[in-house]
């Protein structure tokens, strides 16, 4: 258990985060990918950091997870940027939610009310508040809510960043592996992985960061991961960022601009499997609403589009922690559409691990990996 | 069979016709000859047994649609599409429930959830929720009409953003003005059987008076008076909101619920799926049990075979029970 080295198996946003928070606290570290690092759905993401919007329901554990990270956000891009030298575009633009019914109001009062015990300091705006803040909105817009403390970063960017970040601190990148063949535990002595062009690899111990590829591991592993590739389709209109100050959020689709002038809208989700391709219908459905929701935007086709293939769970929640029965491996998947939010909270959760510490405690079992364990086996117990 | 289009949920010929058998509408007395003929049968015939097994299955008709389930599902806060379609088919649910205002009004092909369900020939009852008054309800519902989303609607009236209770006296105004305009009108309201009979009076087509509130799990926190709501209705009573678990799902239908609209608690289980199976097959059991009838709560303890150890018959029975093959 004392080991000093890691092997890290996923070289998206988490396992890349993972991997750098293992580094700082004097790991030997390995990440192995079995593409590009950064090429499924981290690359693809829109990169809202934004709890309060898309929490609305209440304090549970899962909006105590983001809220957590959130918070951790501005430290971690700093460092990263930092050890990289490479600018990952973090903004703490806000965001707005716009409504288009008066019975948007109540649960928006609801929101704010239990919200603004968390620092969301959200404002309940009427519509002449709404078009101060947000003018290229549909005048169709009857109320809002408005969540300063929100932020966004550009997800590519970030992913490069930790990518160089890693590097330079001495980890070991190993894209291109192909997948892995073969998980072999052996208690004190570690684990060795077999991949498909990257041969075998060793370390004391092991995470597991590989998103919607995750269920992969089940034959390796005394548990159930229950991960499915959910669709999730985005579009993204050229020198249209200027014309929307904040990130905005409808029942429909959000919006948020970059610092490229382009204002990327998402997304529309599916389940098709492991496919990537866009649809004429999951980026109509954004164009007509985009048109809608911002006039100025009607009629016009966004420049480009893009799928990523997001890992959810059953109850759309993360596995995070220790394997029972496996103490050399520790679990980080499942981050579904919350990956990029995640990703700081997870590192330092894993880094506690790995190191030894308690960690996740606050939040009680429900992300333990195993939750869905007793379910598969036949509710044997 | 004839099932609710009795409409007369609370009345023993009508659950004995559910049950699948045609006993006489007139009461305890032949019932229990009925019993006395089925036993002299000498053994439980197994397609009896199935018939029994089916009384779950009869028609439940609201609006005068005839609809196999009796499990309505809201289909707020799932995860992912994908597993919302995993609890659609466990739960066997042909109605389903949302928001007007969560939805897109413009085209209901390109909304984020309906999309995913529109292949289905699912009944929607599009929800007021978030409504405060009679007036915005009204509203709403028009909305939900003209965007081509039926005739149904769940009345959703709260007036308080905290327990998002419902509002009585609204939700009496807007479920008149909405049987006028010949709205199919469900009205969520409180446990209260008086103002769940002036609905009925007003026009509804089922009341749906709730558990708990909406989205808290904690069950049926009067079971008296959902009884009686259940006993004295004339249109079927659905329990909405505060439904937690299989548990409180067949206490509902025990207590004569007609059906059950659930969200949160599949929604947000560990497993939608497997909670939307456990749901379906504790509606069944329930309903069931309700109709199969409790035996009276009693103090004392009293054995389950007489002391002579036969089963059924007389006093003293032991040569009888020989005779019989038992």
């Amino acid at each position: 258990m004392a080991g000093r080295s890691v092997l890290i198996v996923g070289g998206g946003i988490v396992g890349l985060s993972c991997a750098w928070e293992a580094a700082k606290r004097g790991f030997r570290v390995t990440v192995v990918e079995k593409e590009t690092f950064g090429g499924q759905a981290s690359g693809a993401a829109a990169g809202m950091l934004a709890p309060f919007s898309e929490n609305a329901a209440g304090p549970d554990a899962f909006f105590r997870l983001c809220l957590d990270s959130l918070n951790a956000y501005p430290e971690f891009v700093r460092e990263v940027e930092e050890a990289s030298g490479m600018d990952a575009e973090w903004r703490r633009a806000g965001s707005v939610a716009a409504a288009l019914h008066e019975a948007d109001w109540l649960p928006l009062q609801s929101r704010a009310a239990w919200q603004s015990a968390y620092g969301g300091r959200c404002e309940l705006l009427e519509a002449a508040d709404l078009r101060k803040l947000e003018p290229a909105l549909t005048g169709e817009a009857l109320a809002g809510l408005w969540c300063p403390v929100e932020s966004h970063v550009s997800a590519p960017k970030l992913v490069r960043a930790l990518e160089e970040a890693c590097r330079r601190s001495g980890v070991t990148l190993v894209g291109d592996a192909g997948g892995v063949t073969k998980l072999e535990t052996r208690g004190e002595a570690g684990a060795v992985l077999e991949t498909e062009r990257a041969g075998a690899l060793a370390a004391d111990r092991a995470v597991l960061c590989a998103g919607a590829w995750s269920p992969l591991w089940e034959r390796w592993l005394p548990i159930a991961v229950p991960v499915h590739p959910i669709r999730g389709q985005i579009c993204a209109y050229e020198k249209a960022a200027p014309e929307v100050r904040h990130m905005v959020f409808s029942s429909q689709a959000y919006w948020v601009g970059k610092q490229d002038g382009s204002l990327v809208c998402g997304a529309s989700e599916d389940h098709a499997g492991f496919e990537r391709s866009v649809t004429e219908k999951g980026i109509g459905r954004l164009t007509r609403w985009s048109g809608k929701m911002f006039p100025f935007l009607g009629g016009r086709q966004p420049s480009r589009s893009w799928a990523g293939l997001r890992p959810a769970t059953r109850d759309g929640w993360p596995l995070i922690g220790p394997v029972p029965g496996m103490p050399e491996v520790v679990v980080a998947t499942g981050h579904y559409r919350n990956g990029i939010l995640l990703s700081p909270a997870t590192a330092r959760w894993v880094g506690d691990l790995l190191d030894g510490r308690p960690a996740g405690l606050a939040y009680g079992g429900a992300f333990a990996p195993e939750r869905f364990t007793r379910l598969a086996a036949g509710a044997s117990r | 069979m004839a099932g609710w289009e009795r409409e007369d949920p609370g009345d023993l010929a009508g659950r004995e016709q559910l049950a699948g058998r045609d006993y006489p509408a007139d009461g305890a007395k032949q019932v229990v000859q009925a019993n006395r003929d089925f036993l002299a049968n000498g053994a439980i015939r197994i397609e009896q047994a199935d018939r029994m097994d089916q009384a779950d299955l009869d028609d439940l008709v609201i609006g005068g649609r005839r609809l196999s389930s009796r499990f309505f599902l809201g289909t707020g806060h799932f995860p992912s599409p994908a597993v919302l379609r995993e609890a659609l088919d466990a739960s066997g649910a042909e109605v389903i429930t949302f928001a007007v205002r969560r939805v897109n009004l413009d085209a209901a092909g390109d909304d984020s959830m309906l999309q995913h369900v529109e292949d289905r020939g699912l009944v929607y009852l599009p929800n007021t929720s978030g409504a405060r008054t009679a007036d915005e309800a009204v509203r709403i519902a028009r909305l939900a009409r003209e965007a081509g989303l039926g005739r149904w609607v769940k009345i959703e009236i709260s007036a308080d953003p905290r327990t998002l209770l419902p509002d009585a006296l609204e939700t009496l105004k807007a479920t008149e003005r909405l049987v006028k305009e010949g709205f199919v009108a469900l009205p969520y309201t409180s446990d209260d059987p008086i103002v769940c009979r002036r609905l009925e009076e007003a026009g509804a087509s089922a009341v749906m008076p709730g558990g708990a509130p909406i989205g808290t799990g904690l069950g049926i926190l009067n079971p008296y008076a959902i009884g009686l709501i259940a006993e004295q209705a004339r249109v079927p009573v659905i329990v909405d909101a505060g439904i937690g678990s299989a548990a409180d799902v067949a206490q509902a239908m025990e207590l004569g619920a007609a059906g059950v609209l659930v969200n949160t608690p599949v929604a947000k289980s560990r497993d939608p799926a497997a909670m939307a199976r456990a749901m379906r097959l504790a509606l069944e059991a329930g309903r069931l049990s309700g109709i199969a009838g409790r035996i009276p709560k009693k103090k004392y303890a009293s054995a389950s075979s007489d002391p002579a150890g036969s089963l059924f018959g007389p006093p003293g029975g032991a040569a009888v029970l020989g005779k019989a093959g038992w």
